[in-house]
């Protein structure tokens, strides 16, 4: 069977640094097709190049045997290349109609815009996916998953016979990941090549059907999937085994660094209590949803539950805490708070490393009183999370994913917190650097802190954390230590509550 | 009942739709009518109605200029002295076969500059406007120190004509419409801007240029089309005052900025309506016709004039378009 396309020999470099060197890829009709590599490894880079946001140093494109080159995403698209990024490109202030006929609207009577057709069109092409969405509705009405699907959709209408999904399900619920495998599957069918970027293992043996590796921006190897296990591929990726992943555990068997008792989220939901210790990370489990999210946040004020109490250092705090101070008054108390979205809620992505890991530092001293530099503290929290950067002064926006994270974690670090809350700890973030961060938060818990962890992946909490509360219907429904937890076990626990 | 209720709920907020909050500003626009036809007698009378229309024009032309720059995130003090300008070449000792050519190419070639500043140079749309007020201002200066001159009849006449039983400023109204509603809504250049100033409101200048269009040219063409509205209005007010003033055009700027803000076009781009500009002249419109009824001091009316444009933007929420 020939391939719809073939990029060969591809390299790019941005600057100075190489992002890929010689890679090449076929893709196969019917198929989908993995990309997998840690942060950095050139897979967006690659897939960019098909799209024609960047265009290849050397190497060349073939589309059905002849080479092509694309000067832009329109191009790409027009010659049946169709992209769902990970920063999402539909434009929220139009119509579905209107983003999916951008840049090549029909022309209507005395030179107007054929809108009618436009509506027609979009119509049939959502109906061909199962939705029955209106074309009129704007784009920032629909949720993230609607406009994935509506990006898919813009494919199929300008007959793409190629689709690249890049880390679609980085921001959607199980259901939704539910719909959009389904939609794969249904491309797949009718005879689509796809390419599909995700961290998430579960979802690359559910819905692949060929994995490719990048490392460095040089191509390991394509493989079929049948041959391969979640602990092969990573070792194809980073050149390790799974266990390697997690580091041992600890003893966790100190005093009460966080005690909650009677915290209900709901006027009518079941209240319920729980423990840190020193020393120990403890998680939230459970579904997706259930309330893990609501019982973190309501002890920095960023939920408001009905009731409850939280003891710390000796303080009695009754909840719930007024969201302007909330955060604050936790920090105060020696308490860190890293939240699930390092881009929007955590970091300041224009400022320098530096000015983002002594923000919390800075926060914490009067507000009138000269800044100090801090200089020493910030290059000894780059050396001890192994922040790679340019240096200080380097913009955080412009650093990989994982490089990211250690900044917030490093924000806290930095300072005598000794009660971390994090949320999903390595979401977007490449296997070495999941590592890590693994570390560098048992280390944590190692010198006597505590850690109140919640993820999606159950595969995470259980690697990582010492015990686990399993949530589900906004309360606690069971308790297990780590060690002896399954995601099976887990599973069971929340949906026999 | 239920799509009934949230069909209106959706209107008064500017919800679910790219046209803005131009609902609320009407009802002001429309309580503001009654109120004086009610308590004044002059109100509802011929010649004061011709007037509200003759005094609104300028206003009306420039903000629906404006209104293209704001589409696309950008700003454009310059079309104050873009006026001024006008009215001075108007009263030069030229005929007017040479006066009004010469002042629309010119003023295409300053919406170019400005353009050009801001997409290629990457100045930031106040400052590159700025700028060009300072530089029209005094070349204006320059051409006719204090006011003077004397402007051709035949300007005059456009201005204080009448055809068909109307004055001639309604006709000067419905053009400046009618041209406006075919490049927003008629053509694809329209949608073209309000795509690249929804890429811009939410933070990815290159969002609308991924699609395949060209950018650049289109926000340099809105600052075109900006100043020739601008001058559209110059040569209008020039057939009102039958002289060159350089000063005439002050604050026009910060006006029709009032008056589009007002009508519910966001700053940061990419939602709001022409209609919406229209309602936000009337309301301005309005405001001075009332006062000058009722007898009010103008200091008071620019005093009511900030309360208001405060009180519209801050009912519409900045984060209504997504992201």
């Amino acid at each position: 069977m020939s391939h719809p396309i073939e990029m060969a020999g591809i390299s790019k470099a941005f600057g100075g640094s190489v992002a890929l060197r010689d890679v090449s890829l076929a893709l196969t009709p019917g198929t989908v097709h993995a990309l997998m590599g840690e942060n950095g490894a050139g897979k967006s880079t690659l897939m960019k190049i098909l799209a024609g946001v960047h265009q290849p140093d050397s190497g060349e494109i073939r589309r059905a045997g002849r080479t092509v080159s694309f000067a832009n995403p329109r191009a790409a698209l027009e010659a049946g290349i169709s992209t769902v990024f990970q920063e999402l490109s539909l434009l929220p202030n139009m119509t579905i109609a209107e983003n999916m006929f951008l840049g090549r609207e029909p022309l209507g009577r005395f030179g107007g815009i054929g809108r009618r057709r436009m509506r027609e069109e979009t119509k049939g092409a959502l109906a061909r996916l199962g939705l029955t969405l209106d074309p009129d509705t704007l784009v920032s009405d629909l949720s993230i998953a609607e406009r994935q699907f509506v990006e898919i959709a813009h494919g199929i209408d300008a007959d793409a016979d190629v689709f690249i999904l890049d880390e679609p399900t980085a921001a959607l619920n199980a259901a939704d990941v539910d719909v959009l495998n389904r939609h794969i599957r249904a491309l797949r069918e009718a005879g689509k090549a796809i390419v599909y970027i995700s961290h998430r293992m579960d979802e690359i043996f559910a819905i692949c059907d060929v994995v490719t590796v990048l490392k460095d921006g040089q191509l390991v190897g394509t493989r079929p999937l049948t041959e391969m296990t979640p602990a092969s591929l990573i070792a194809m990726m980073v050149g390790r085994e799974l266990e390697a992943l997690f580091p041992e555990r600890g003893e966790g068997e100190g005093a009460a660094a966080l005690a909650v008792s009677g915290l209900r989220l709901h006027a009518d939901s079941k209240p319920f209590s729980f423990t840190v210790k020193k020393g120990e990370i403890v998680g939230f489990a459970g579904l997706e949803g259930q309330g893990q999210q609501k019982a973190l946040r309501a002890l920095v004020g960023q939920f408001s539950p009905a009731e409850g109490t939280v003891s710390r250092r000796g303080n009695t705090i009754r909840l719930p805490v007024p969201e302007e101070s909330g955060v604050r008054r936790w920090q105060a108390l020696g308490g860190a708070f890293v939240p699930e979205d390092r881009k929007d809620e955590g970091l300041f992505l224009d400022h320098s490393v530096g000015q983002n890991i002594v923000a919390a530092l800075h926060a914490a001293r009067p507000a009138l009183k000269a800044a100090k530099r801090y200089s020493a503290v910030i290059a000894e929290t780059m050396r001890r999370l192994n922040i790679k950067a340019s240096g200080q002064s380097a913009t955080v926006g412009a650093l990989s994913g994982g490089n990211q994270q250690k900044v917030l974690l490093g924000r806290y670090l930095a300072t005598d917190a000794d009660l971390l809350l994090i949320e999903e700890p390595t979401r977007g973030v490449d296997v070495g650097a999941k590592a890590e961060i693994y570390r560098i938060l048992r280390d944590f818990a190692k010198a006597g802190g505590a850690v109140l962890v919640l993820s999606r992946e159950t595969l995470e909490l259980i690697g990582l954390c010492d015990r686990l509360y399993v949530i589900h219907g906004n309360t606690i429904v069971s308790e297990m230590r780590a060690q002896e937890a399954t995601e099976h076990g887990i599973l069971d626990a929340a949906l026999s509550a | 009942m239920i799509s009934s209720s949230s069909t209106f709920g959706k209107l008064l907020t500017g919800r679910g739709s790219r046209q803005g909050l131009w609902f609320l500003p009407f009802l002001i626009a429309l309580a503001m009518a009654l109120w004086l036809a009610a308590t004044t007698s002059q109100f509802g009378q011929w010649s004061n109605l011709a007037n509200l229309v003759a005094q609104g024009m300028p206003l009306l032309i420039t903000a629906v200029g404006q209104m293209f720059v704001v589409l696309v995130g950008g700003l454009d003090l310059s079309i104050g002295s873009v006026v001024s300008f006008t009215t001075a070449v108007l009263a030069l000792d030229l005929p007017v076969t040479v006066t009004i050519p010469g002042v629309f190419l010119l003023a295409g070639l300053i919406g170019a500059t400005n353009g050009y500043c801001v997409t290629r140079l990457n100045v930031h749309p106040i400052v590159a406007t700025l700028s060009m007020q300072y530089v029209v201002l005094g070349i204006t200066r320059v051409l006719r120190p204090v006011s003077g001159g004397s402007v051709p009849d035949s300007v005059r006449w456009l201005v204080e004509g009448s055809l068909f039983g109307l004055p001639l400023p309604v006709f000067w109204g419905i053009v400046t419409l009618l041209v406006a509603w075919k490049l927003l809504y008629g053509s694809r250049y329209g949608l073209h801007l309000s795509a690249i100033g929804g890429g811009v409101a939410s933070g990815s200048n290159d969002a609308a240029r991924n699609f395949g269009i060209p950018a650049n040219r289109n926000i340099l063409l809105a600052y075109v089309i900006c100043s020739l509205f601008a001058a559209l209005a110059g040569v209008f007010l020039a057939g009102r005052i039958v002289s060159g003033d350089p000063n005439v055009g002050l604050l026009m700027e910060l006006d029709a900025i009032t008056a589009v803000a007002i009508g519910g076009t966001q700053l940061s781009g990419g939602v709001g309506s022409l209609h919406g500009t229209v309602i936000g002249v009337a309301v301005l419109a309005l405001l001075s016709n009332g006062m000058n009824l009722l007898n009010i001091t103008p200091f008071v009316q620019t005093a009511i004039k900030g309360v208001l444009l405060m009180a519209v933007v801050a009912l519409q929420s900045r984060k209504k378009i997504g992201l």
